[in-house]
């Protein structure tokens, strides 16, 4: 919303100095987080900070080159196979074999992009959506990766740290987050970024401009794919335990809500995003422990619904938000945080 | 052979159920062009809806159905009414993301409702009433779901080529702003839209709940009635109905002859490669950009 | 800066004070409370599995109100997971570390008990009674995990060669939901077929997603098959039983102790599900056994809700953690987790209302040594839901 006067302070990464100073701030209060609250809270940021990652991909491609994905829990099914088999089965150690299987899913998620290259709309949501089914299909059907009977992830180590506890674990994922988040906020401010936005906002006229169409739309499914698979490999080490039907399309569809809620086409939404659905997911069963509320809550359900199914509160308050958010601001919670800031920069006035 | 036509028999009455959920789908995506992930949903609110007035009403079947309809038409026109009108600069993933929070909140009241456990809905037809004719087995339950899809379809069909109200959903479809100019209530047809297509899609819903109702019944129906209906065009009705079929037989095919473990993912195999040739659908004109 | 300190200050405290529990007795226990924790789909595919921790929870409040243990109330806590390994592994954390538990309790499901299973070993925070029967809980055997579920491998092995030997069945097809669960009974069957010098004539694998069965049926049914044993959801057992008897597909079905509701299966089947035969988990729900008339009577009409049905998952919560209250009992009013554990292993011959329950003291390598039970029995469904026991106590071992 500021005007730009000159190329370069498009391209540049930070504004002003100040943005530099309050994004040290941030990292370093990231970092010494872990010391200050409980392993649980640890465990939930590592948590929320595997789906950022799998979210700031995601907007990629939903957000900046307007394609849609209903599969990227296959993705991250690819990830999260390949680190773990790689480690047990070809001996890798995690940092090779965590950006292999990225790859792998990167050269998927190529795969997926070619025919995305004529489909749009509901039909590439299907076609993405039948990706996600059959990829875990044919993961529990391969004897190899465990079958339905899953695998268990091996002890962590890089070089001579063994990393075992959710703290330690915090420090590999929280760094590797904030670089892809960098490596995502340089990479669309190059003339990559520019193409992938040329795309979503015209496709023919980007043709007609040079733009070549198939390079950067099958590129967009493949970085895209990439980060799940990163986050995806993570995930393995958080659970310590795969299996195909983790990754159902419930994950995919909870994935493109987060992009959406959070702002399609902002880095930062799609990080709130993925934080505040995340958060829900995990804290709404708490729900009926909230005082009066809670009360209340239980009250309703003996004498209008079921006890027995009175958790099943989390899923109408978690669509109602979902709704809610959607419907009061399309540009999601980007978009309230960018009024908020006009609302304060003009303020008494 | 018995066992080739008998699966060639069990394709149909899958696929019209498939079928019943693919047409209610293309209704609302012809009018608004929003994919309705609510739309199982919507059906399974209304099935359970019918269950209780029958378990705890005591009355006949048939009321409780035409009053299950009315709910359902209902239901449909209310949530176009108060949730999707309100969408302000509406794109189409936000509309996604709005009906999937529609079919969570409307997947919550169920469960809360009405637990978790398998239950059955009292009908005059049992699930497992049939006839045998030559060695087929033909049950009569899957014959009215036949019925009823092509009841719908051809109802339909004939509902948006020639009657006034069905040209007037047309219109609001392919130029919103003129058909408001020509003086056409845009919102008033939008409603009747999504309560038509709720109650299309409650027909499915009813006639699975005899065999066994529980709350996630419907979201196997409403993937394969959508994937049926992107592979029809997503805008032709009985290009959604011979999707559906296509899909019901080849699956139970595949399932026979080649591996039932890929049975439920090989209609999306099917649909990718279809939309590689006809990024379209089968059966829609293909539609062409203008820049 | 001083708000920083006084910040430090405080969270140090709030953590001495959170430990001083700790220098007089274990974690999780103090002199008037023992916190036990559990977990179990409420929402989600799976939810019909939400009674076992409600059964649970109604078997404690009736221990509490009948004096507690040594002096001690249980205090449960059971939170829902919605059957996602990533949110059980959440709330298990957030318990342990933050509220403190003893021990936990029952707990539904393969891969959300597999995702934690690593994390309380760690700990050795005792688990008793996880509501799966997968072998992995108790292969290898781990000291910290007390595994009552009868193995659906010993229980499928029993059902196959009761068939044979019995009724004397030929040619058995086998449909099994394709996860983890399926899988365990298919191998307890094929051992059994491999020991008779068999091999089945079908395998089908369901989908847990699946709706249309029909294909699936028609696989068995071209097998000819005089025995056919299900290791599927109860909804799709009760669909498959169903359409195969209008097909007139007429065959001995044999299932799992998951659909051994008779009532319940007959109900949604409408009558179907007569003459079919299953294992149990102990007793059936209209057993005329003393104690599980007491339970329904003082547990189930007390303190279930009125939705709450007296079915087999409502009482298998009961019936998972008899032995920890035998434990907890023995282990007396100096409660540690070391004497707990102790006391587990010293449970011989406990019979509740499952099978005989037997622990040894932890040895390498012998999965009996946690793995409690080891007898089932068949029972066989007659009209409107009643039940006809086929067989005495068959070890599965």
């Amino acid at each position: 919303m500021d005007m730009k006067r000159d190329y370069y302070e498009d391209v540049e990464l930070f504004s002003s100095p100040v943005v530099v100073f309050w994004f040290i701030v941030l990292i370093g209060s990231l970092y010494l987080f872990p010391m200050f609250v409980d392993n649980y809270y640890v465990y939930v940021a590592n948590y929320i900070a595997i789906n950022i990652i799998v979210a700031a991909g995601l907007n990629l491609l939903v957000g900046f080159t307007g394609q849609i994905s209903l599969g990227h829990a296959g993705f991250f099914a690819i990830g999260a196979y390949g680190t773990v088999i790689l480690m047990i089965k070809a001996g890798f150690p995690f940092l090779l074999a965590l950006p292999c299987a990225a790859l792998v899913a990167a050269g998927f998620g190529f795969l997926l992009g070619l025919p995305a290259l004529r489909l749009e709309g509901p039909y590439l949501a299907i076609a993405t959506l039948g990706f996600g089914l059959t990829i875990t299909q044919i993961i529990g059907r391969v004897e190899l990766f465990g079958g339905r009977d899953g695998l268990h992830a091996p002890d962590l180590t890089i070089g001579p740290w063994v990393l075992d506890t959710d703290k330690e674990f915090y420090f590999l994922v929280i760094t590797l987050t904030i670089f892809l988040l960098l490596f995502m906020r340089n990479l669309i401010k190059t003339r990559v970024g520019r193409a992938f936005i040329a795309i979503r906002d015209a496709d023919i006229a980007a043709e007609t401009m040079g733009v070549n169409i198939v390079f950067y739309k099958t590129l967009a499914f493949a970085i895209s794919a990439f980060y799940a698979g990163i986050a995806g490999g993570m995930y393995a080490f958080v659970l310590k335990f795969i299996e195909p039907e983790i990754f159902t399309l419930l994950m995919s569809i909870l994935f493109l809500a987060m992009v959406v809620v959070g702002g399609l086409g902002s880095m930062l939404g799609s990080v709130a995003g993925a934080v505040l659905l995340c958060w829900l997911d995990l804290k709404l069963r708490n729900i009926l422990d909230i005082p009066y509320l809670g009360e209340w809550l239980k009250d309703l359900s003996e004498n209008w619904f079921s006890i027995t199914g009175v958790s099943n509160i989390q899923y109408i308050v978690f669509g109602s938000i979902m709704i809610a958010i959607m419907l009061f601001e399309p540009l999601g919670l980007y978009g309230i945080w960018i009024r908020m800031k006009k609302y304060w920069r003009t303020w008494p006035f | 052979m018995i066992d080739f036509i008998q699966m060639i028999v069990s394709g149909v009455a899958t696929g019209s159920t498939y079928a019943l959920m693919g047409l209610a789908m293309v209704i609302i995506y012809k009018t608004s062009e929003v994919p309705n992930f609510a739309q199982g949903e919507m059906a399974l609110i209304t099935s359970y809806f019918a269950m209780m007035l029958l378990t705890t009403m005591n009355i006949s079947v048939y009321l409780a159905f035409f009053i299950s309809f009315a709910f359902a038409a209902i239901l449909g026109a209310f949530l176009e009414f108060v949730i999707l009108r309100r969408a302000k600069e509406p794109n189409v993933l936000g509309m996604i993301v709005i009906t999937i929070g529609i079919e969570m909140v409307l997947l919550g009241f169920v469960s809360w409702k009405f637990g978790a456990e398998e239950k059955t809905m009292p009908f005059p037809i049992g699930p497992y009433d049939g006839f045998i004719v030559g060695g087929i087995y033909i049950s009569k339950l899957d014959v009215l779901t036949l019925i009823s899809a092509l009841f719908f379809m051809i109802v339909l069909y004939l509902f948006f080529k020639f009657s006034k109200l069905g040209l007037a959903m047309k219109a609001t479809q392919q130029n919103s702003v003129a058909a408001q100019i020509v003086g056409i209530k845009t919102n008033r047809i939008m409603m009747m839209t999504w309560g038509i297509s709720s109650l299309v899609g409650a027909t499915a819903g009813l006639l699975i709940s005899p065999t066994v109702m529980q709350p996630f019944m419907m979201w196997d129906p409403m993937l394969k009635g959508f994937a049926a209906a992107v592979m029809g065009g997503m805008t032709s009705l009985p290009g959604a109905v011979i999707a559906a079929y296509m899909l019901g037989i080849i699956e139970n095919l595949f399932g026979g002859y080649i591996s039932i473990e890929f049975k439920t993912v090989v209609a999306f195999a099917i649909i990718v490669l279809v939309l590689c040739v006809k990024p379209s659908g089968l059966f829609a004109r293909h539609y062409v950009k203008k820049v | 800066m001083k708000k920083r300190l006084m910040f430090v200050l405080f969270v140090s405290l709030t953590f001495l004070l959170s430990f001083t529990p700790g220098l007089f007795a274990e974690e999780g226990v103090t002199d008037t409370e023992i916190h036990i924790g559990s977990y179990g789909p409420q929402t989600g595919p799976a939810a019909a599995w939400g009674a076992v921790p409600r059964g649970t929870s109604g078997y404690f409040k009736w221990i509490n109100d009948n004096g507690g243990i040594h002096g001690r109330k249980l205090v449960y806590h059971m939170f829902d997971d919605g059957y996602n390994p990533a949110k059980t592994k959440a709330g298990v954390k957030e318990l342990q570390e933050g509220t403190g538990i003893f021990a936990w309790a029952g707990g539904v499901g393969t891969s959300p008990g597999l995702a934690i299973k690593g994390y309380l070993a760690k700990k050795n925070v005792p688990w008793v009674g996880p509501a799966t029967g997968s072998r992995e809980f108790v292969n290898p055997p781990q000291k910290n995990l007390f595994a009552v579920y009868p193995l659906y491998e010993g229980e499928a092995k029993v059902l196959v060669n009761y068939a044979i030997e019995t009724m004397g069945k030929k040619r058995v097809a086998i449909a099994y939901l394709n996860d983890g669960y399926g899988k365990n009974g298919l191998r307890g069957a094929l051992t059994s077929l491999k020991s008779h010098g068999m091999e089945s004539v079908a395998q089908v694998p369901f989908e847990a997603k699946d709706s249309d069965l029909k294909p699936h049926i028609m696989k068995l049914r071209q097998a000819k098959p005089d025995m056919v044993l299900l290791w599927i959801t109860p909804g799709q057992a009760a669909k498959v039983v169903g359409i195969s008897k209008a097909m007139k597909f007429d065959t001995q079905f044999m299932s799992v102790s998951t659909c051994s509701d008779f009532i319940f299966m007959n109900a949604i089947t409408k009558g179907a599900w007569e003459g079919v035969i299953t294992g149990t988990f102990g007793e059936v729900p209209d057993s005329k056994l003393p104690l599980m008339a007491k339970y329904k009577k003082e547990i189930f009409d007390k303190y279930a809700a009125k939705e709450e049905r007296w079915g087999i998952f409502y009482y298998a919560g009961i019936l998972f953690v008899e032995p920890m209250i035998e434990g907890l009992k023995a282990a007396g009013r100096d409660l540690t987790r070391e004497k707990f554990i102790t006391a587990m292993e010293n449970i011989k011959g406990f019979k509740g209302v499952g099978p005989e329950v037997n622990f040894t003291p932890y040895k390498k390598g012998d999965i009996y040594s946690r793995q409690g039970t080891s007898q089932t029995f068949l029972v066989q469904c007659l009209k409107n839901g009643k039940s006809k026991r086929l067989t005495g106590l068959i070890d599965t071992k």
